[in-house]
């Protein structure tokens, strides 16, 4: 059947209406005034019969199929009774058809009734749809045909809206993003089955929990700023990151959160809805590139740190030729001027013993004996250059004796700094009594050199057992010290904190006691306040133990 | 007596004279070839420092020991500090010894001794 009107069937005024209809189109098909009163009159029958017993009634008005010899126009009523009633409407209705059929699917019935065309005019398409427009067209007969016509055209608009409803629902569940829309108060009123998937959480738990339960800790505070209504309701569309919890596995998972408003004419905030898109792959090469840019500086630096120690290795070089030159230049220029004075002095002692008298004697001896440890000391540095393949003499030496005698090599230097150098109980270790003595004399001539110009120096020598074979012994002084910060250039070869000029020194003194200490396996440190004195403090094995 | 410091000669020269010898004194290489070539009798024993300006102490042991004539005299290497890497070198040269400079007046009197002896081995 092409339909061609209907009406829906609920009360005495569309029974009114149906039969109205129904002549009007038995009129269009051409039919006699009389035919056209049957036809109506069929149509009424089975409506009132429908508007009285059935459910959810409806008639619909058209023509049989066009392209058949004989035409037909058509009225089907259906309701939604499950059994066909039996009653006199329809059989009255039966006897005035040219066709009459009647079927029941279970919980529909519908009744046909067919009306013969008589006229042999063409029926075609274009005619039914002129007759449908006469239909639409056609002024209500009555406020209430108006009232029904309207709302007959709501319900459509509402179907369709249905309909359209539903594709969007099917499309968002089938989209692998997350859809959401938020009330005004940021309550989720609706999300696709995405979300409910990916973290099995009711919108209901959702709400209650502010989103806590499922977005990560850590990136909470900037996504409930989301809910701030004053910071997001004047922005088009807010979008921020966050990691959301992915029931299945439990991993937080990066997602992009994005979120609009949907505002009337009068730029109100009606609702919200914004949507989650799972970025974390994304994520993952982003943190994969930082980490690779990471890798590629720590390179750079490594590279830098390479060149750095390069130049170390350059410097450490440089100085060594230095200090052969130095140790040359001792060999040959210091030695020979020595070797006189200790030559002349013992000529004195022994062709010229007549004319000198006792203190002189003594004096010369004094002369010849610092002297001798002067060449012992050059003949030092002179192996200093060597010292990495310096074999030590290990013999056990009494650091008493050692300190003491120190002190009367420098008896010079302590008169002129009016220095109290006090000794306290100083332990027996094995050691290379040569190099001892010149990491005593470095140590208590470096303290002496940097002592205050105006108050006497004072260094006091003192020992500590460190119980693990070790002692330390500390020269702790009142001189001017050092920032702490300079700690490590001060045992650097040539290294010095002050110029030639306000203290003399070749750079030489405190590098050869790291040297010292070092052979022996022990360490040697400072501590030092700026204007308030310094402690080096050794540390060595009392019993020398080789390192493999 | 090849050396750049006069002042060597004089500590020794009265030990030795003592002994009886006598000395002739050149201050480096060159001058010791010179006067070398001036000498009709060439002396017994040559004292070499190694350190002296023009040329040195082992370049003055190579142009001696490469001569025929001079080949023979006894060349002693006489310096400051003892090097066993360049004693090796001066004795593989052809010295036929490297001593220490005098550290004593007793020193002295047995280096000048040594030399004395050195000079009446070659007489002999």
């Amino acid at each position: 059947m092409l339909e061609i009107a209907r009406v829906t069937l609920q009360n005495e005024m569309d029974l009114i209406l149906a039969n109205r209809r129904a002549m009007c189109l038995a009129e269009l098909a051409g039919l006699s005034i009389g035919a056209q009163t049957t036809f109506a009159t069929a149509v009424s029958e089975i409506s009132r019969n429908s508007i009285e017993k059935g459910k959810n009634g409806c008639l619909l008005l058209g023509v049989a199929d066009i392209k058949k010899k004989d035409k037909f126009i058509v009225a089907e009523i259906k309701d939604e009774t499950s059994s066909v009633p039996s009653m006199e409407g329809l059989e009255y209705a039966k006897k005035l058809a040219h066709k009459f059929s009647i079927s029941n699917t279970g919980s529909e019935t519908s009744v046909e009734l067919q009306f013969f065309i008589p006229s042999s005019h063409k029926l075609t398409h274009a005619q039914v749809d002129t007759w449908k427009g006469h239909f639409k067209n056609e002024p209500p007969i009555s406020p209430y045909e108006e009232i029904k016509r309207k709302n007959e055209q709501l319900q459509v608009v509402a179907s369709k809206l249905l309909e359209s409803e539903s594709q969007y629902k099917t499309l968002t569940n089938s989209l692998p993003i997350i859809i959401f829309s938020l009330n005004i108060n940021g309550d989720v009123i609706y999300a696709n089955d995405w979300f409910t998937s990916f973290t099995r959480v009711s919108l209901e738990d959702l709400n209650l929990s502010k989103w806590k339960n499922i977005v990560h800790n850590d990136d909470y505070a900037e996504f409930s700023i989301l809910f701030n209504e004053k910071i997001v309701s004047d922005a088009s569309v807010i979008k921020t990151q966050c990691r959301l919890r992915n029931a299945e596995s439990g991993e937080y998972l990066w997602h992009l959160v994005s979120l609009s408003p949907v505002k009337d004419e009068r730029d109100n905030i009606l609702y919200w809805i914004g949507f989650l898109v799972d970025i974390n792959a994304q994520k993952l090469v982003e943190k994969t590139l930082n980490d690779n840019r990471n890798l590629e500086e720590a390179q750079t630096q490594l590279k830098k740190k390479e060149q750095g120690l390069q130049a170390d290795i350059n410097e450490l070089n440089r100085s060594n030729t230095e200090l052969s030159q130095f140790a040359f230049v001792a060999s040959h220029d210091l030695q020979e001027p020595l070797r006189k004075i200790i030559l002349y002095s013992d000529y004195l002692l022994n062709k010229y013993i007549d004319k000198v008298d006792k203190k002189g004697k003594t004096y010369l001896k004094n002369m010849i004996d610092a002297s001798h440890r002067m060449r012992n000391l050059i003949e030092d540095i002179l192996s200093f250059s060597e010292v990495n393949n310096k074999k030590l003499d290990l013999k056990p030496i009494d650091l008493n004796e050692v300190a003491k005698e120190c002190l009367q090599d420098m008896e010079v230097l302590i008169l002129e700094k009016r220095a109290r150098i006090s000794i306290k109980e100083l332990p027996v270790i094995e050691a290379d009594m040569a190099l001892i003595r010149q990491l005593f004399i470095n140590v208590i001539s470096n303290a002496l050199k940097y002592s205050k110009d105006k108050t006497p120096a004072k260094v006091s020598i003192s020992s500590k057992k460190c119980g693990n074979g070790e002692v330390a012994i500390y020269f702790k002084d009142n001189g001017i010290g050092f920032e702490e910060k300079y700690l490590d250039k001060i045992f650097t070869l040539f290294q010095r904190l002050h110029g030639n000029q306000s203290y003399k020194g070749t750079g030489l003194g405190l590098a050869i006691c790291k040297k010292i200490v070092q052979l022996h396996n022990g360490k040697i440190e400072a501590k030092s306040e700026l204007d308030k004195g310094a402690t080096f403090i050794v540390t060595i094995p009392t019993k020398y133990k080789a390192i493999s | 007596m090849v050396d750049d410091d006069l002042e060597e000669l004089t500590l020794i020269e009265e030990a030795l004279l003592d002994a009886g010898q006598t000395v002739h004194y050149e201050e480096n290489g060159i001058e010791a070839l010179n006067y070398l070539e001036t000498c009709e009798q060439l002396p017994s024993l040559i004292v070499l420092d190694l350190n002296m300006p023009k040329l040195n102490g082992t370049e003055t042991l190579m142009q001696l020991k490469s001569n025929d004539r001079y080949k023979n005299i006894i060349v002693v290497i006489y310096s400051t500090s003892v090097n066993a890497m360049e004693k090796e070198k001066c004795m593989n040269l052809g010295a036929h010894s490297y001593i220490a400079k005098p550290l004593s007046y007793a020193d002295t009197l047995s280096t000048a001794k040594y030399f004395s002896e050195l000079c009446a081995l070659k007489e002999m």
